[in-house]
């Protein structure tokens, strides 16, 4: 029991390790390159005064960005015994610790007002399509293990690789192209003036908005799932327990259920935790092409804006729900399998 | 990452280099993947370098076009259309070929170099270094790319070269953990250890032993990077991060939705480009596979893919004891076109109720495959080409699948040889014995499982409070006790016991022996005890089935085995067996080993190696001889018949 407090104490302490890493590497890459938001944001002529004040103010452009050094683009040597709590960096720190990630140049918004409800909204868009995903794809890799070297397997197979191989946001343009032709929605979450409707009508019409970047996204994700499925089921199924089940007098059906399933769902686990970095590239484009106003969105538009603050704002969001998400699959898979307990 | 990253994890990649290129090449060959993908790959290619030759239109100049060239449907003009800027679809299809494989295969070089220096330096050096490392990688793992791709460039200049930059620099965490983990196996090589004690140093080391080995999967791993690196490139094109003085795909793309091809009806513009990134990272993902498959090969089968079906023979008449074996002939057929391996051919034997019977001979004689045989549990190559097995007089060789599946376990049960992988890890012993109680007694009273579990643990000598422990908390000699309890747990008439002491330490081979005959007793088991080990036969069995090469070389009572065997096999096996009665006896091996199944000798199986062997022996197989009148003894050596 120790042990295994020790294991979920050690990865806690990692995830937190790598959020720090994000943090540091947040703010050095916004002052070494060239566009920093602070300073960029002063002498932007769109903003007013009082929102110049403002950034003034929340980032300490007055201080120097960090002990030993007065700024970092041009780089210009400080003094190194300033007080550590006086420099841009320590403000910065405090800042997102509170939840403030300044100000957009374009809105003049809050940047964590804009994007919380966005967060969600990706969120949504990567849960529904990451369980369409994973449920198929596990049930078709199922079959195509199960049917080993049958035409069945083959097809799954190559239909898998195509599908990987599918730009994700190129199979949205598809999509959209397609669904538009049947009246589904081809943009946004929701359709204007939903709002004076009752609950589930409003619910419906998410639902509706969310088909198309859904299936785009389940197809694939679930040719991946299916192949990772397929491979580890093969895996599976020719371990000794397996034949030890099948001697037992277990029909195919209950040594699927009872033996193999469980094994070979495993390993996904840890594949989906690693894959979840790389799903939400995917979903940059996808939100991109069906205007979903989600992160991925806010950054497409933060780029034709040059709105950096947004951009800082939503880069870091995307990266700590992903490291906490990948937290969360890594803790629930050691607690899956028995053989890391006690490890 | 993807992709890669799943069969890092699932399979423990040892790529062995080919022996030659030509062997390799052969391997390759014949993979339809492999050469599919690559050929897609290289029709690319060929089409990037030739596309100042195959264009049609210059796409860099926009003189001569009007507002009237804007999206033109395909035309024998314009093959592929034009796009929003009224240039040639087509033209630009086969530039931004160039583009996206440069980037490709230039961020593909920058990761491939950056991981493989990572991968080897920690795995080679271990401790600290790789400590540190590792934890970086990590961390770089889980930060998601292309955000962060997006964040630089946007912050940068999208020039090509920033881009290439990168998505290379970003790109190596999944090769680095591949690399690691092949140079830690690598590592652990003799001629690797070796070539340190002679006093090789590092990089000598590094450079002529470990490479060489690590190279073949950076290649697959490179194949693959490529891949995500041209989907990397056209997603950021697609975001408008794209060089604006070049045309990639994503670019293409990225003009095309922003500027309404979409509510022109301009498809062309739309789906040629992505056509284009479908194409080449289809070939490079087909490519990848198929290479990881010639140079990783895996068998592909498992244990509930159908068997081949069992070749009927004409009924006969079982004798009256518990399980008769009549004629059983198993035949490995791979490929339709190889000669079947003849496993085993013609093997016979009886069960008496009580009865512990030792099957003995030298691995790969197919004493496996005929214990699997008879209860049909054999793999998708094995086949039973002839043969009845009667249980109680019903023969289990035409039951239909439901029928042998109830036999299985209640009637007769194995404990298998190497109980650590025979166990499933992720149930608990005590629900594993529960399981096949409730599948094949569902009247016994569910309050009762319980109980009946912790007798059966019991009676092999487990304790209560390890009923819920995992397989992986119990020691060697413990699974193979519980593997036992298991085999029990219905009441079972026959166990057949496949080597059950191999991997144990002679204390704990006693105690599973002295386990077995005290329940064999107890409960009127009949045993089947296969082993290579005549020690343990000596001390238990009643009668001897020896098997040479697939067939019975002598079946007999255990004193005749001993003291007047006849099968010259036989007696080499005894001269290799020592005797506490003449302890100066001097041990003899038999050399040579036994024929291999797919190639047998046209004669006795056992004439390459036989001391005796004379000129009939080598061309003509020998028949089983019955010895004795009335008892039991049977052997297969032309010399019995001279001698008669």
């Amino acid at each position: 029991m120790t042990n295994r407090l020790r294991t979920i104490i050690r990865k806690v302490v990692w995830a937190l390790f790598t959020v720090l890493f994000v943090l540091v590497l947040n703010f050095f890459l916004f002052r070494i390159l060239p566009g920093d938001p602070a300073r960029a944001g002063i002498k932007d002529p769109r903003l007013t005064q009082e929102a110049i004040e403002a950034i003034r103010v929340r980032f300490g452009v007055d201080k120097p960005v960090i002990n030993c050094f007065e700024s970092l683009n041009p780089i210009k040597a400080g003094s190194c015994t300033v007080n550590p709590f006086d420099t841009q960096f320590f403000v910065y720190m405090s800042n997102l610790v509170q939840g403030e990630f300044g100000f957009s140049f374009y809105t003049n918004r809050p940047v964590a007002d804009m994007l919380r409800e966005r967060l969600w909204n990706t969120v949504l868009l990567i849960s529904a399509g990451q369980i369409f995903a994973i449920v198929l794809g596990c049930i078709f890799g199922l079959f195509a293990a199960w049917k080993a070297r049958t035409t069945i397997d083959y097809a799954a197979l190559l239909l898998g690789l195509f599908a990987w191989s599918m730009p994700t946001f190129w199979l949205g343009i598809i999509l959209l192209y397609w669904g538009s032709g049947y009246g589904l929605p081809i943009g946004g979450k929701a359709t204007p003036g939903m709002s004076s409707y009752p609950a589930w009508q409003q619910w419906l019409d998410i639902g509706r908005h969310l088909l198309l970047p859904t299936l785009a996204y389940t197809v694939i994700y679930m040719g991946e799932y299916m192949l990772i499925m397929r491979s580890s089921l093969l895996d599976v199924l020719s371990e000794d327990y397996i034949l030890t089940a099948k001697a037992k007098g277990l029909s195919t059906f209950q040594i699927m259920k009872d033996h193999a399933l469980k094994n070979a769902i495993l390993p996904l686990m840890t594949i989906f935790a690693i894959n979840l970095a790389y799903t939400v590239s995917g979903v940059i484009a996808l939100e991109s092409v069906f205007s979903w106003p989600g992160l991925g969105g806010a950054i497409y538009d933060a780029l034709n804006r040059r709105d950096y603050p947004v951009l800082q704002g939503a880069f870091f969001m995307i990266a700590v729900s992903v490291i906490f998400a990948n937290l969360i699959a890594d803790l629930t898979y050691s607690y899956l399998d028995p053989r890391v307990q006690s490890e | 990452m993807t992709i890669q990253a799943a069969s890092e994890l699932l399979d423990t990649k040892t790529v062995a280099s080919p022996t030659s290129f030509a062997n390799f090449w052969n391997e390759f060959s014949k993979n339809k993947m492999a050469v599919v993908g690559l050929s897609m790959l290289l029709v690319m290619i060929v089409a990037a370098l030739l596309s100042p030759i195959l264009a049609s239109h210059d796409i860099f100049t926009s003189e001569g076009i009007t507002s009237a060239d804007v999206y033109q449907a395909p035309s024998a003009e314009h093959w592929f259309g034009t796009d929003d800027a009224g240039k040639d679809v087509y033209s630009s299809f086969l530039y931004g070929a160039g583009v996206s494989l440069i980037v490709g295969f230039f961020a593909a070089f920058i990761s491939i170099v950056i991981g493989g220096v990572i991968g080897i330096v920690s795995g080679f050096y271990g401790g600290r270094v790789e400590a540190s490392l590792m934890r970086f990688t990590d961390v770089m793992m889980v930060i998601p790319d292309l955000p962060l791709m997006v964040v630089i460039i946007a912050l940068t200049k999208p020039s090509l070269f920033n881009i290439i930059l990168v998505i290379g620099l970003l790109g190596w965490t999944t090769t680095a953990r591949i690399v690691r983990s092949q140079t830690l196996s690598v590592k652990s090589h003799k001629f690797v250890l070796r070539a340190r004690a002679i006093g090789g140093g590092n990089p000598h080391i590094i450079r002529h032993h470990i490479l060489p080995l690590v190279l073949p999967l950076m290649v697959v791993q490179a194949v693959l990077v490529i891949s995500t690196a041209i989907i990397n490139e056209s997603t950021l094109s697609f975001l408008g991060l794209g060089d604006p003085t070049t045309a990639s795909w994503g670019q293409m793309l990225y003009f095309a939705f922003q500027r309404g091809a979409m509510s022109a009806g301009a498809t062309w513009a739309l789906a040629v480009p992505g056509f284009g990134i479908l194409w080449v990272v289809l070939g490079l993902t087909l490519f990848g596979q198929g290479l990881e498959q010639v140079l990783n090969p895996k068998l592909g089968s498992h244990h509930l893919m159908a068997g081949r079906p069992i070749v009927k023979s004409e009924a006969g008449k079982s004798a009256d004891v518990l399980l008769d074996v009549q004629e059983l002939s198993i035949h490995y057929i791979d490929n339709e076109n190889k000669a079947p391996a003849r496993a085993v051919e013609k093997v016979s034997f009886t069960l008496k109720e009580g009865e512990l019977i030792g099957l003995v001979g030298e691995s790969g004689c197919g004493k496996t495959t005929l214990m699997l045989g008879l209860l049909r549990l054999l793999p998708e190559a094995g086949q039973i080409v002839g043969g009845h097995v009667y249980f109680a007089g019903n023969d289990l060789m035409a039951m239909s699948e439901s029928q042998i599946a109830d036999v299985r376990w209640k009637d007769i049960s194995i404990v298998f040889q190497g109980a650590m992988n025979a166990l499933n890890p992720v149930r608990t012993v005590g629900d594993q014995i529960a399981e096949a109680i409730i599948k094949h007694i569902p009247e016994f009273p569910k309050e009762n499982i319980n109980a009946r579990v912790l007798q059966l643990l019991d009676l092999v000598g487990i304790n209560a409070q390890q009923k819920d422990n995992y397989p992986h908390e119990y020691s060697g000699g413990m699974r193979q006790r519980a593997m036992i309890a298991m085999a029990l747990a219905c009441n079972p008439r026959v166990i057949i016991a496949d080597e059950p002491t191999t991997a144990l330490d002679v204390m704990i081979q006693a105690q599973i022996l002295e386990l077995l005959d005290d329940l064999r007793k107890k409960l009127k088991l009949a045993i089947i005890f296969v082993t290579h080990d005549l020690g343990i036969v000596a001390e238990i069995c009643d009668s001897v089935l020896v098997m040479y090469g697939g067939v019975t070389a002598e079946y007999a009572n255990v004193d005749t085995i001993y003291n007047a065997p006849k099968h010259p096999y036989t007696q080499e096996l005894l001269k290799a067996f020592p005797d506490l009665t003449i302890p100066e006896k001097k041990l003899t091996s038999i050399p040579g080993y036994p024929p291999k199944l797919n190639n047998l000798p046209a004669g006795c199986r056992f004439a390459p190696r036989c001391p005796l062997a004379f000129a009939r022996c080598h061309t003509e197989q020998p028949a089983l001889h019955s010895l004795k009148n009335g008892d039991l003894h049977l052997a297969s050596c032309h010399l019995l018949e001279e001698s008669k």
